[in-house]
Protein backbone atom coordinates (compact mmCIF):
# COMPACT_ATOMS: atom_id res chain seq x y z
CA UNK A 1 0.00 0.00 0.00
CA UNK A 2 3.29 2.34 0.92
CA UNK A 3 3.90 1.96 -2.80
CA UNK A 4 0.63 3.14 -3.92
CA UNK A 5 0.94 6.92 -2.37
CA UNK A 6 4.76 6.79 -4.70
CA UNK A 7 2.87 6.26 -7.71
CA UNK A 8 0.03 8.75 -6.70
CA UNK A 9 2.72 11.12 -6.21
CA UNK A 10 4.77 10.47 -8.98
CA UNK A 11 1.82 10.34 -11.10
CA UNK A 12 1.61 13.80 -11.75
CA UNK A 13 5.10 13.80 -13.47
CA UNK A 14 3.55 13.64 -17.12
CA UNK A 15 6.31 15.27 -17.80
CA UNK A 16 10.20 15.13 -19.25
CA UNK A 17 11.66 17.18 -16.51
CA UNK A 18 10.78 17.17 -12.70
CA UNK A 19 8.42 18.21 -10.18
CA UNK A 20 8.46 20.68 -7.42
CA UNK A 21 5.97 22.89 -5.90
CA UNK A 22 8.06 26.30 -6.47
CA UNK A 23 5.27 27.42 -9.44
CA UNK A 24 1.79 27.76 -9.57
CA UNK A 25 0.73 28.12 -13.49
CA UNK A 26 -1.64 30.85 -14.05
CA UNK A 27 -4.35 30.56 -16.54
CA UNK A 28 -1.56 33.65 -18.56
CA UNK A 29 0.55 30.74 -19.04
CA UNK A 30 -0.95 28.92 -21.69
CA UNK A 31 -1.46 30.54 -25.39
CA UNK A 32 -5.54 30.09 -26.19
CA UNK A 33 -5.35 28.06 -29.41
CA UNK A 34 -5.98 30.20 -32.29
CA UNK A 35 -9.26 29.14 -34.03
CA UNK A 36 -7.43 28.73 -37.32
CA UNK A 37 -5.60 25.64 -35.56
CA UNK A 38 -8.18 23.98 -34.66
CA UNK A 39 -10.42 24.56 -37.78
CA UNK A 40 -7.25 22.80 -39.70
CA UNK A 41 -7.28 19.85 -36.78
CA UNK A 42 -11.29 19.48 -36.99
CA UNK A 43 -10.91 19.69 -40.61
CA UNK A 44 -10.22 15.43 -40.85
CA UNK A 45 -13.11 14.72 -39.10
CA UNK A 46 -14.46 12.71 -41.86
CA UNK A 47 -15.66 9.55 -41.89
CA UNK A 48 -11.40 8.19 -42.56
CA UNK A 49 -10.31 9.94 -39.49
CA UNK A 50 -13.49 7.69 -37.13
CA UNK A 51 -12.07 4.52 -39.14
CA UNK A 52 -8.71 5.56 -38.35
CA UNK A 53 -9.98 5.68 -34.40
CA UNK A 54 -10.99 2.30 -34.99
CA UNK A 55 -7.49 1.59 -35.08
CA UNK A 56 -6.89 2.23 -31.64
CA UNK A 57 -10.26 0.74 -30.39
CA UNK A 58 -9.05 -1.93 -29.37
CA UNK A 59 -5.70 -0.62 -27.54
CA UNK A 60 -8.26 1.79 -25.44
CA UNK A 61 -10.17 -1.00 -24.23
CA UNK A 62 -10.82 -0.56 -20.94
CA UNK A 63 -10.81 -3.51 -18.57
CA UNK A 64 -14.28 -3.86 -16.34
CA UNK A 65 -13.22 -3.29 -12.84
CA UNK A 66 -15.86 -5.26 -10.45
CA UNK A 67 -17.35 -2.08 -8.14
CA UNK A 68 -20.68 -3.27 -6.20
CA UNK A 69 -19.55 -1.29 -3.18
CA UNK A 70 -19.00 1.73 -5.55
CA UNK A 71 -21.51 3.45 -2.92
CA UNK A 72 -19.43 2.81 0.11
CA UNK A 73 -16.01 3.62 -1.73
CA UNK A 74 -17.51 6.88 -2.90
CA UNK A 75 -18.36 7.56 1.17
CA UNK A 76 -14.97 5.95 2.16
CA UNK A 77 -12.92 8.12 -0.35
CA UNK A 78 -14.39 11.42 0.74
CA UNK A 79 -13.39 10.19 3.95
CA UNK A 80 -9.76 9.41 3.28
CA UNK A 81 -9.50 12.29 1.30
CA UNK A 82 -10.59 14.72 4.29
CA UNK A 83 -8.35 13.04 6.61
CA UNK A 84 -5.57 13.88 4.11
CA UNK A 85 -6.60 17.07 3.74
CA UNK A 86 -7.37 18.47 7.72
CA UNK A 87 -5.31 15.44 9.52
CA UNK A 88 -2.29 14.21 7.66
CA UNK A 89 -1.22 16.92 5.39
CA UNK A 90 -1.23 20.01 8.18
CA UNK A 91 0.98 17.56 10.66
CA UNK A 92 3.38 16.27 7.69
CA UNK A 93 3.90 20.08 6.81
CA UNK A 94 4.45 21.25 10.45
CA UNK A 95 6.78 18.13 10.89
CA UNK A 96 8.23 19.04 7.40
CA UNK A 97 8.75 22.61 9.23
CA UNK A 98 10.73 20.96 11.99
CA UNK A 99 12.79 18.74 10.77
CA UNK A 100 15.60 18.42 8.06
CA UNK A 101 15.04 16.66 5.09
CA UNK A 102 18.19 14.62 5.49
CA UNK A 103 16.73 13.24 8.65
CA UNK A 104 13.16 12.84 6.70
CA UNK A 105 15.21 10.73 3.81
CA UNK A 106 17.01 8.75 6.25
CA UNK A 107 13.58 7.95 8.48
CA UNK A 108 12.14 6.58 4.90
CA UNK A 109 15.08 4.65 4.63
CA UNK A 110 14.78 3.09 8.19
CA UNK A 111 11.07 1.97 7.76
CA UNK A 112 11.91 0.64 4.27
CA UNK A 113 15.35 -1.53 5.28
CA UNK A 114 12.83 -2.66 8.31
CA UNK A 115 10.27 -4.31 6.15
CA UNK A 116 12.75 -6.46 4.07
CA UNK A 117 10.95 -9.62 5.57
CA UNK A 118 8.08 -8.39 3.14
CA UNK A 119 9.77 -8.22 0.28
CA UNK A 120 12.62 -11.12 0.57
CA UNK A 121 9.47 -13.31 1.30
CA UNK A 122 7.02 -12.81 -1.52
CA UNK A 123 10.13 -12.54 -4.07
CA UNK A 124 11.05 -15.79 -2.81
CA UNK A 125 7.12 -17.36 -2.72
CA UNK A 126 6.97 -15.53 -6.84
CA UNK A 127 10.51 -17.84 -7.81
CA UNK A 128 12.33 -14.38 -8.19
CA UNK A 129 15.21 -16.02 -7.00
CA UNK A 130 17.53 -13.19 -8.44
CA UNK A 131 15.71 -10.44 -6.71
CA UNK A 132 15.54 -12.27 -3.53
CA UNK A 133 18.94 -12.46 -3.35
CA UNK A 134 19.48 -8.83 -4.72
CA UNK A 135 17.30 -7.72 -1.51
CA UNK A 136 19.08 -9.82 0.88
CA UNK A 137 22.19 -7.93 -0.10
CA UNK A 138 20.49 -4.41 -0.31
CA UNK A 139 19.51 -5.58 3.93
CA UNK A 140 22.88 -6.37 4.51
CA UNK A 141 24.70 -3.90 3.12
CA UNK A 142 22.17 -1.03 4.74
CA UNK A 143 22.34 -2.28 8.28
CA UNK A 144 25.87 -2.52 8.95
CA UNK A 145 27.37 -0.10 6.46
CA UNK A 146 23.91 2.10 5.91
CA UNK A 147 23.87 2.34 10.14
CA UNK A 148 20.06 0.11 10.92
CA UNK A 149 19.19 1.68 7.51
CA UNK A 150 19.05 5.21 8.05
CA UNK A 151 21.44 5.57 4.80
CA UNK A 152 21.46 3.38 1.42
CA UNK A 153 24.61 2.84 0.26
CA UNK A 154 23.37 -0.11 -1.49
CA UNK A 155 22.25 1.62 -4.36
CA UNK A 156 24.43 4.14 -3.71
CA UNK A 157 27.66 2.18 -4.15
CA UNK A 158 26.54 -1.35 -4.91
CA UNK A 159 23.39 -0.35 -7.34
CA UNK A 160 21.80 -2.89 -5.57
CA UNK A 161 17.74 -2.21 -6.59
CA UNK A 162 14.85 -2.51 -4.48
CA UNK A 163 12.64 -4.98 -5.51
CA UNK A 164 9.33 -4.24 -3.83
CA UNK A 165 6.63 -7.13 -3.73
CA UNK A 166 3.47 -7.48 -1.11
CA UNK A 167 1.32 -10.48 -0.68
CA UNK A 168 -1.14 -9.34 -3.23
CA UNK A 169 1.44 -8.89 -5.95
CA UNK A 170 2.17 -12.80 -5.10
CA UNK A 171 -1.11 -13.71 -5.08
CA UNK A 172 -1.67 -12.01 -8.54
CA UNK A 173 1.50 -13.62 -9.85
CA UNK A 174 -0.26 -16.98 -10.06
CA UNK A 175 -3.16 -16.40 -11.18
CA UNK A 176 -5.75 -14.54 -8.23
CA UNK A 177 -7.85 -11.97 -9.78
CA UNK A 178 -8.62 -7.92 -8.07
CA UNK A 179 -12.44 -9.24 -6.71
CA UNK A 180 -14.20 -5.86 -6.01
CA UNK A 181 -12.60 -3.03 -5.53
CA UNK A 182 -12.85 -1.76 -1.62
CA UNK A 183 -11.64 1.57 -0.16
CA UNK A 184 -10.00 0.79 2.92
CA UNK A 185 -10.57 3.80 5.69
CA UNK A 186 -6.53 4.80 6.49
CA UNK A 187 -5.19 2.74 3.81
CA UNK A 188 -6.99 3.93 0.62
CA UNK A 189 -7.28 2.55 -2.52
CA UNK A 190 -7.35 -1.76 -2.39
CA UNK A 191 -9.27 -4.82 -3.59
CA UNK A 192 -10.45 -7.77 -2.14
CA UNK A 193 -7.12 -9.82 -3.12
CA UNK A 194 -5.22 -6.75 -1.82
CA UNK A 195 -6.92 -5.91 1.32
CA UNK A 196 -7.02 -9.87 2.39
CA UNK A 197 -3.09 -10.09 1.65
CA UNK A 198 -2.43 -7.45 4.70
CA UNK A 199 -2.62 -9.78 7.30
CA UNK A 200 -0.08 -12.16 5.81
CA UNK A 201 2.25 -9.48 5.07
CA UNK A 202 1.53 -7.99 8.48
CA UNK A 203 2.53 -11.10 10.38
CA UNK A 204 6.13 -10.54 8.76
CA UNK A 205 6.25 -6.82 9.02
CA UNK A 206 8.85 -6.07 11.96
CA UNK A 207 6.91 -2.89 12.83
CA UNK A 208 3.67 -4.15 13.59
CA UNK A 209 2.84 -6.30 16.79
CA UNK A 210 1.85 -9.68 17.23
CA UNK A 211 1.58 -11.99 20.59
CA UNK A 212 3.12 -14.83 20.24
CA UNK A 213 6.00 -13.63 17.93
CA UNK A 214 9.68 -13.31 18.67
CA UNK A 215 11.01 -10.57 16.91
CA UNK A 216 8.34 -7.96 17.66
CA UNK A 217 10.09 -4.55 17.55
CA UNK A 218 7.36 -3.12 19.34
CA UNK A 219 5.93 -3.81 22.66
CA UNK A 220 2.25 -2.96 22.01
CA UNK A 221 -0.14 -2.78 19.45
CA UNK A 222 -0.29 1.20 20.56
CA UNK A 223 3.17 1.29 19.68
CA UNK A 224 3.27 -0.30 16.42
CA UNK A 225 -0.02 2.00 15.54
CA UNK A 226 2.28 5.18 16.56
CA UNK A 227 5.58 3.83 14.54
CA UNK A 228 3.25 3.28 11.51
CA UNK A 229 1.77 6.56 11.72
CA UNK A 230 5.04 8.42 12.18
CA UNK A 231 6.12 6.40 8.56
CA UNK A 232 3.00 7.77 6.83
CA UNK A 233 3.26 11.39 8.02
CA UNK A 234 7.21 11.10 7.29
CA UNK A 235 6.44 9.98 3.58
CA UNK A 236 3.70 12.84 3.30
CA UNK A 237 6.24 14.82 4.41
CA UNK A 238 8.35 14.12 1.70
CA UNK A 239 5.94 14.47 -0.69
CA UNK A 240 4.22 17.87 0.00
CA UNK A 241 1.41 18.68 -2.25
CA UNK A 242 1.79 16.07 -5.10
CA UNK A 243 -1.41 14.17 -3.96
CA UNK A 244 -3.19 17.78 -3.96
CA UNK A 245 -2.10 18.46 -7.38
CA UNK A 246 -2.54 14.83 -8.97
CA UNK A 247 -6.23 15.33 -7.56
CA UNK A 248 -6.78 18.12 -10.04
CA UNK A 249 -6.54 15.98 -12.78
CA UNK A 250 -9.70 14.33 -11.09
CA UNK A 251 -13.38 15.45 -13.03
CA UNK A 252 -14.56 12.69 -10.47
CA UNK A 253 -11.78 11.52 -7.50
CA UNK A 254 -13.24 8.21 -6.80
CA UNK A 255 -13.26 6.56 -10.39
CA UNK A 256 -9.88 8.51 -10.77
CA UNK A 257 -8.09 6.94 -8.24
CA UNK A 258 -9.81 3.48 -8.16
CA UNK A 259 -8.67 3.38 -11.70
CA UNK A 260 -5.13 4.65 -11.50
CA UNK A 261 -5.17 1.72 -8.37
CA UNK A 262 -6.26 -0.75 -10.59
CA UNK A 263 -4.06 0.13 -13.24
CA UNK A 264 -0.73 0.02 -11.44
CA UNK A 265 -1.29 -3.12 -9.31
CA UNK A 266 -2.19 -4.90 -12.63
CA UNK A 267 1.57 -3.62 -14.13
CA UNK A 268 3.24 -4.41 -10.50
CA UNK A 269 1.88 -8.07 -10.91
CA UNK A 270 3.05 -8.55 -14.30
CA UNK A 271 7.00 -7.34 -13.94
CA UNK B 1 12.05 -22.03 -54.59
CA UNK B 2 15.19 -21.28 -53.48
CA UNK B 3 14.58 -18.03 -55.04
CA UNK B 4 11.51 -17.17 -53.56
CA UNK B 5 12.75 -17.86 -50.11
CA UNK B 6 16.13 -15.73 -50.34
CA UNK B 7 13.96 -13.11 -51.75
CA UNK B 8 11.54 -13.81 -48.86
CA UNK B 9 14.67 -13.44 -46.35
CA UNK B 10 15.71 -10.07 -48.27
CA UNK B 11 12.39 -8.30 -47.71
CA UNK B 12 12.26 -9.34 -44.69
CA UNK B 13 15.92 -7.86 -43.75
CA UNK B 14 15.69 -4.79 -45.58
CA UNK B 15 11.69 -4.06 -43.64
CA UNK B 16 13.72 -4.92 -41.00
CA UNK B 17 16.36 -2.34 -41.06
CA UNK B 18 14.05 0.23 -42.16
CA UNK B 19 12.35 -0.76 -38.89
CA UNK B 20 15.65 -0.20 -36.79
CA UNK B 21 16.62 3.19 -38.96
CA UNK B 22 13.03 4.29 -38.07
CA UNK B 23 13.53 3.68 -34.50
CA UNK B 24 16.52 5.25 -34.18
CA UNK B 25 16.02 8.56 -35.72
CA UNK B 26 12.89 8.81 -33.54
CA UNK B 27 14.76 7.48 -30.66
CA UNK B 28 17.11 10.82 -31.51
CA UNK B 29 14.85 13.27 -31.99
CA UNK B 30 12.61 12.23 -28.87
CA UNK B 31 16.14 12.86 -26.70
CA UNK B 32 17.03 15.72 -28.44
CA UNK B 33 13.80 17.03 -27.59
CA UNK B 34 14.48 16.63 -23.56
CA UNK B 35 17.84 17.91 -23.82
CA UNK B 36 15.87 21.19 -25.52
CA UNK B 37 13.52 21.03 -22.34
CA UNK B 38 16.04 20.71 -19.53
CA UNK B 39 18.18 23.21 -21.46
CA UNK B 40 15.18 26.20 -20.84
CA UNK B 41 14.39 24.30 -17.49
CA UNK B 42 17.99 25.12 -16.05
CA UNK B 43 17.34 28.71 -17.56
CA UNK B 44 17.10 30.41 -14.19
CA UNK B 45 17.24 33.90 -15.30
CA UNK B 46 13.85 33.29 -17.09
CA UNK B 47 10.68 33.65 -15.95
CA UNK B 48 8.54 30.90 -14.50
CA UNK B 49 5.31 31.70 -16.76
CA UNK B 50 7.69 32.26 -19.85
CA UNK B 51 9.82 29.35 -19.34
CA UNK B 52 6.55 26.86 -18.90
CA UNK B 53 5.35 28.67 -22.18
CA UNK B 54 8.52 27.95 -23.88
CA UNK B 55 8.20 24.35 -22.56
CA UNK B 56 4.53 23.74 -23.71
CA UNK B 57 5.83 25.34 -27.36
CA UNK B 58 8.40 22.59 -27.71
CA UNK B 59 6.45 19.48 -26.62
CA UNK B 60 3.47 20.62 -28.38
CA UNK B 61 4.94 19.41 -31.83
CA UNK B 62 5.29 15.78 -30.65
CA UNK B 63 2.06 15.25 -28.90
CA UNK B 64 -1.21 14.68 -30.26
CA UNK B 65 -3.47 16.42 -27.88
CA UNK B 66 -6.36 16.22 -30.38
CA UNK B 67 -6.11 12.66 -31.26
CA UNK B 68 -5.83 11.91 -27.07
CA UNK B 69 -9.13 14.06 -26.80
CA UNK B 70 -10.73 12.24 -29.31
CA UNK B 71 -9.99 8.62 -28.02
CA UNK B 72 -10.54 9.46 -24.93
CA UNK B 73 -14.57 9.85 -25.46
CA UNK B 74 -14.28 6.47 -27.01
CA UNK B 75 -17.53 5.38 -28.86
CA UNK B 76 -19.28 8.74 -27.14
CA UNK B 77 -16.69 10.71 -29.60
CA UNK B 78 -18.59 9.42 -32.92
CA UNK B 79 -22.52 10.84 -31.88
CA UNK B 80 -20.81 13.96 -31.30
CA UNK B 81 -22.21 17.05 -33.59
CA UNK B 82 -19.57 19.27 -35.35
CA UNK B 83 -20.00 21.96 -32.70
CA UNK B 84 -19.49 19.91 -29.44
CA UNK B 85 -16.17 18.32 -30.61
CA UNK B 86 -14.90 21.60 -31.53
CA UNK B 87 -15.55 22.79 -28.34
CA UNK B 88 -14.61 19.37 -26.74
CA UNK B 89 -11.48 19.45 -28.70
CA UNK B 90 -10.94 22.63 -27.54
CA UNK B 91 -10.84 22.52 -23.98
CA UNK B 92 -8.96 19.27 -23.53
CA UNK B 93 -6.41 20.41 -25.26
CA UNK B 94 -6.72 23.29 -22.97
CA UNK B 95 -6.65 20.97 -19.72
CA UNK B 96 -3.82 18.62 -21.19
CA UNK B 97 -1.31 22.17 -21.37
CA UNK B 98 -2.33 23.35 -18.00
CA UNK B 99 -2.03 19.81 -16.30
CA UNK B 100 1.29 19.43 -17.86
CA UNK B 101 2.58 23.01 -17.38
CA UNK B 102 1.32 22.40 -13.79
CA UNK B 103 3.26 19.48 -13.02
CA UNK B 104 6.74 21.27 -15.16
CA UNK B 105 8.09 22.97 -12.19
CA UNK B 106 11.61 23.22 -11.17
CA UNK B 107 14.26 20.51 -12.34
CA UNK B 108 15.59 18.25 -9.74
CA UNK B 109 18.61 16.39 -11.71
CA UNK B 110 15.98 13.87 -13.16
CA UNK B 111 17.56 12.51 -15.60
CA UNK B 112 15.66 10.41 -19.04
CA UNK B 113 17.07 6.78 -20.26
CA UNK B 114 15.54 5.25 -22.76
CA UNK B 115 15.49 1.65 -22.29
CA UNK B 116 13.11 -0.40 -24.54
CA UNK B 117 12.04 0.51 -27.87
CA UNK B 118 9.27 -1.54 -29.05
CA UNK B 119 7.26 -1.74 -32.38
CA UNK B 120 4.14 -3.61 -32.78
CA UNK B 121 3.19 -2.35 -35.87
CA UNK B 122 4.36 -0.44 -38.82
CA UNK B 123 2.75 2.66 -37.56
CA UNK B 124 2.98 2.18 -33.83
CA UNK B 125 6.30 2.86 -31.73
CA UNK B 126 6.84 2.59 -27.97
CA UNK B 127 9.72 4.51 -26.36
CA UNK B 128 10.23 3.26 -22.81
CA UNK B 129 12.19 5.11 -20.32
CA UNK B 130 13.04 5.48 -16.67
CA UNK B 131 12.75 8.61 -15.37
CA UNK B 132 15.62 8.47 -12.94
CA UNK B 133 15.66 10.55 -9.70
CA UNK B 134 17.72 10.77 -6.76
CA UNK B 135 15.35 8.49 -4.81
CA UNK B 136 13.36 6.30 -7.27
CA UNK B 137 13.23 5.04 -10.99
CA UNK B 138 10.04 5.74 -12.52
CA UNK B 139 9.33 3.75 -15.53
CA UNK B 140 7.52 6.03 -18.50
CA UNK B 141 6.65 4.70 -21.66
CA UNK B 142 5.59 6.95 -24.37
CA UNK B 143 3.48 5.64 -27.27
CA UNK B 144 3.89 6.83 -30.78
CA UNK B 145 2.27 6.43 -34.03
CA UNK B 146 2.80 7.52 -37.44
CA UNK B 147 -0.42 9.22 -39.07
CA UNK B 148 -0.95 8.30 -42.69
CA UNK B 149 -0.97 12.07 -43.45
CA UNK B 150 1.75 14.13 -42.16
CA UNK B 151 0.29 17.09 -40.01
CA UNK B 152 0.83 20.67 -40.33
CA UNK B 153 2.87 21.84 -37.63
CA UNK B 154 3.92 18.14 -36.05
CA UNK B 155 6.00 15.73 -36.24
CA UNK B 156 6.31 12.43 -38.29
CA UNK B 157 5.42 10.48 -35.03
CA UNK B 158 3.28 11.41 -32.59
CA UNK B 159 3.12 10.70 -29.01
CA UNK B 160 -0.90 9.65 -28.16
CA UNK B 161 -0.34 7.89 -25.01
CA UNK B 162 1.79 7.87 -21.38
CA UNK B 163 2.11 4.89 -19.43
CA UNK B 164 3.62 6.03 -16.11
CA UNK B 165 4.44 2.77 -13.80
CA UNK B 166 2.01 1.25 -16.04
CA UNK B 167 -0.87 3.62 -15.36
CA UNK B 168 -2.40 5.13 -18.87
CA UNK B 169 -3.12 9.00 -19.11
CA UNK B 170 -5.69 7.72 -22.01
CA UNK B 171 -7.27 5.13 -20.27
CA UNK B 172 -7.88 6.82 -17.11
CA UNK B 173 -9.24 10.19 -18.85
CA UNK B 174 -11.33 7.77 -20.91
CA UNK B 175 -12.29 5.78 -18.16
CA UNK B 176 -13.23 9.13 -15.85
CA UNK B 177 -15.35 10.67 -19.10
CA UNK B 178 -17.05 7.16 -19.16
CA UNK B 179 -18.36 7.16 -15.75
CA UNK B 180 -19.25 10.85 -15.80
CA UNK B 181 -21.34 10.13 -18.53
CA UNK B 182 -23.40 7.91 -17.77
CA UNK B 183 -25.08 10.27 -15.23
CA UNK B 184 -24.77 13.50 -16.70
CA UNK B 185 -24.41 15.30 -20.30
CA UNK B 186 -21.81 15.94 -22.81
CA UNK B 187 -22.61 19.85 -21.72
CA UNK B 188 -22.12 18.96 -18.05
CA UNK B 189 -18.37 17.17 -18.99
CA UNK B 190 -17.43 20.17 -21.23
CA UNK B 191 -18.62 22.91 -18.15
CA UNK B 192 -16.31 20.84 -15.77
CA UNK B 193 -13.49 20.79 -17.98
CA UNK B 194 -14.08 24.11 -18.43
CA UNK B 195 -13.88 25.32 -15.33
CA UNK B 196 -10.51 23.62 -13.88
Amino acid sequence: MRYFYRILFCLFIVSFAGCSNKVEPTQSNIKPISSEKLSIALEDNNEDEDEFMDEFEEEMELEEISDPLSGYNRVMTNFNDGLFEYVLAPVARGYKFVVHKEVRTSVGNFFHNILYPIRLINNLLQGKVKNSSEETGRFIINTTVGIFGLFDPAKSYFELEPHNEDFGQTLGFYGVGAGPHIVLPFFGPSNLRDALSLYPDSLVNPVDYHKNRSYNLTNSYGESLFLTTYDKVNFVSLHDGEYEKLKKDAIDLYPFLRDIYEQYREAQIKE
Amino acid sequence: MKKIVLILISIFIIASDVYANEQNSLKKHFIDTIDKIIIVVKDTNLEKIKRNTKIIDILTPMFDFTLMGKLSLGKKWKQLNTVDRKRFVELYVERMKQSYSSKLDAYSDEKVEVTKIKQAKKNRIELITDLVQTDAKLKISYKFYKPKKAKKDKDTWLIYDVVISGVSILKTDKAQFREFLQTNTIEELMDQLAKK
